[in-house]
């Protein structure tokens, strides 16, 4: 294991991550914007590979880039006229919400900075990501494992109620 | 090393099939979810789809037989993810009472709004699933998947009336600011873990001085996020901008289920994680006087001004959530025990309360503005007694129960000394009385006036207005028993 030195790969993907996530929020083609978040998506991926959490990697481009980016790109390419109009990314609470946002950025750092010993992981480092992660979803998260797929059979029939033909 | 894993992967083979599983833990979860499943099968078929909300009742039923077997019990199972305590399974029962009573109020309503669909009945027990995880768990995380398996269905159920505006809107504005308040939970969740190594609250308070001498701030930062997170579910008041229009706009039988049930089980996971989580966390008894003084005062100053019955109603619910966080400040196991009995209470009288508006709602046309209440006494005697019965309930008069949730609530906290806070809540229960009275007043007192026909009664209502009264009286009349009952169901692990 090397120890954790931030090499020139994260700061390539820091960039990345920063710069495509703010043209996220301030492009005026909504397009445009979905196509910066896939970017941003995928840059944070590979974040998760330098970090060895293959899986984690593996996970967000499927269901991040391949689901749920792709659901926001035919949204927009299905909602007339939504892909040609120009957005304007600011409101009346931009003062506000920049505050905030600006609270947390500085605060989260401070609070990683001033945290003196931080605590070792328990057990040794594993390097069966999807073995272990396996084992973990038969075992001790089995309950949570089958709590999800009930969460998602409820957002199934919502779905189902909510778009269906409306019955004359 | 292979022979190691082997026989690692064999210890948790031989756990897999003995106690640490305890299926019969989960046993009333289940009994709902395969009602629901059925009920999905039957709209298949469109003459079977009459029997979705028998089917329901007879899940909830046979979920009620379960969660009472369970009774005295103190178990825990999934290798620690399900608690099974009287608490927890004070909840549980609260919940199924609440989903049959909604279920049975909200019957004739679909079908006369012409929004009735066996999904609803399937919905509404996936809801009431989520709430009984919620209540029977100490893991951080178990508790935010039950708190979303409750939530995502009433998303749809706030905008069930698909042809109607509000009703969509109420949908969205729900939909958007769950979602919102879900991400502060999370990061609020994530911060605790990343303070403490595990989401499991029993293992956080063993370690507690451990965690608090080396990451107090994450700790803290945690237990803030997590404490919006929450606020927003019961509506406390800096977080409770949905709740009026969500509450109007909703079809009537979701907004009573709303105004109880997620109420009652975000109080039942806050009373957990704050009152025995994070028991020992300074600064949590300052931060719930402000909430308490705030959603109380804030819910009643505003429902004065309100026109509209349901409207109205919502801002009490917000200053009802203001009484029980005075619980919440107050600590111990008086007011754990008050607070327990004041939900309960609470869910009598406001289903009750409901059930009238929802009576009156069945005709077309009807807005419920406190205008279309006018004359009530004289065109339907019972209804309106029934309905001042609710309102001097709600407003906290005796001998009704109401009364005695206060009661119970302000006693402890007299008990432990916070004088200004009983002084602050009592003003408010006074203030309450004005806009509570005044529907008893229009409905008797103003001249009838308009074309009010009297309300279609149907038996599944009149059962729901039977034990509803009987509910706010009864209780009321033999309080012993009752505060029994819920002075056993303190945190088995403590």
């Amino acid at each position: 294991m090397q120890a954790l030195e931030p090499g020139i790969v994260f700061w390539i993907l820091a960039v990345v991550i920063l710069v495509s996530g703010f043209l996220v929020v301030t492009l005026r083609n909504m397009f445009h914007c979905a196509l910066c978040l896939i970017l941003c998506l995928f840059a944070v991926a590979g974040i998760y590979v330098l970090l060895e959490a293959e899986f984690l990697a593996a996970a967000q481009v499927l269901i991040y880039v391949g689901a749920v980016a792709i659901l926001i790109v035919f949204t927009v390419m299905l909602t007339s006229d939504l892909a040609s109009e120009s957005l304007i990314q600011h409101n009346e609470n931009g003062t506000i919400a920049f505050v905030v946002c600006a609270l947390f950025a500085i605060g989260v750092p401070y609070l990683i900075k001033n945290t003196g010993v931080w605590m070792p992981a328990k057990g040794e480092l594993i390097s069966d990501n999807v073995g272990s992660i396996g084992k973990y979803l038969m075992t001790d998260f089995m309950l949570p494992f089958e709590l999800v797929s009930v969460l998602l059979l409820a957002a199934l029939i919502g779905a189902i109620v909510l778009a269906r033909k409306e019955r004359s | 090393m292979g022979d190691e894993v082997v026989a690692l992967e064999y210890e948790k083979m031989i756990d897999f099939t003995s106690a640490s599983i305890n299926f019969e833990l989960i046993y009333s979860e289940i009994s709902l979810l395969v009602a629901a499943f059925l009920i999905l099968l039957t709209a298949f078929q469109r003459h079977l789809a009459r029997l979705a909300p028998l089917v329901a009742l007879v899940g909830i039923a046979v979920s009620f037989y379960f969660a009472l077997q369970q009774w005295g019990n103190q178990m825990s199972g999934f290798f620690g993810m399900i608690t099974c305590d009287d608490f927890g399974t004070a909840f549980k029962l609260l919940f199924l009472v609440v989903a049959a009573l909604t279920l049975l109020i909200a019957h004739r309503f679909l079908i006369v709004k012409r929004i009735g669909s066996p999904e609803f009945y399937a919905l509404l027990l996936v809801s009431t699933m989520g709430m009984m995880v919620m209540a029977n768990t100490t893991d951080l995380l178990v508790m935010f998947l039950g708190l979303e398996i409750m939530s995502v269905p009433l998303y749809v159920m706030a905008g069930y009336a698909r042809r109607s505006l509000a009703s969509n809107e109420a949908g969205i504005k729900y939909f958007i600011m769950g979602a919102f308040a879900s991400a502060f939970l999370l990061l609020g969740i994530a911060f605790v873990f990343g303070a403490s190594g595990t989401t499991d609250l029993r293992q956080i308070v063993a370690d507690y001085s451990f965690i608090v001498s080396n990451f107090q701030n994450y700790l803290y930062a945690g237990a803030a996020l997590i404490l919006i997170g929450f606020g927003f579910k019961i509506a406390a008041v800096p977080f409770h901008a949905w709740v009026p229009d969500v509450y109007q706009g909703a079809p009537t039988p979701v907004t009573a289920f709303f105004s109880v049930g997620p109420k009652a089980a975000g109080f039942a996971v806050m009373l957990r994680v704050f009152l025995f989580g994070f028991e020992q966390m300074g600064m949590l008894t300052e931060l719930f006087w402000v909430l308490a003084v705030l959603t109380m005062t804030v819910g009643n100053v505003l429902a004065l001004r309100q026109d509209n019955v349901k409207r109205m109603l919502a801002y009490s619910s917000i200053a009802h959530a203001g009484y029980i966080l005075v619980a919440l400040c107050v600590g111990g196991n008086d007011a754990i025990s008050a607070a327990v009995f004041y939900l309960l209470a609470y869910a009598m009288f406001n289903l009750g309360a409901f059930a009238v508006i929802v009576l009156l709602e069945t005709r077309s046309g009807c807005k419920s503005d406190f205008s279309e209440l006018s004359g009530l006494s004289s065109s339907a005697p019972y209804l309106s007694a029934v309905l001042a019965l609710f309102m001097f309930a709600l407003a906290g008069f005796p001998p009704t129960v109401g009364f005695l949730g206060k009661f119970y609530i302000f006693s402890a906290a007299i008990k432990s000394g916070y004088i200004l806070l009983t002084v602050i809540g009592v003003m408010n229960s006074f203030l309450s009385v004005y806009y509570y009275l005044r529907i008893v007043k229009t409905s008797y007192f103003e001249k009838f006036e308009g074309t009010f026909a009297p309300a279609p009664y149907s038996p599944a209502i009149m059962v729901v207005l039977f034990i509803t009264v009987i509910g706010t009286l009864g209780l009321g009349f033999f309080p012993d028993r009752v505060l029994e009952f819920s002075q056993s169901a303190l945190f088995a692990f403590l």
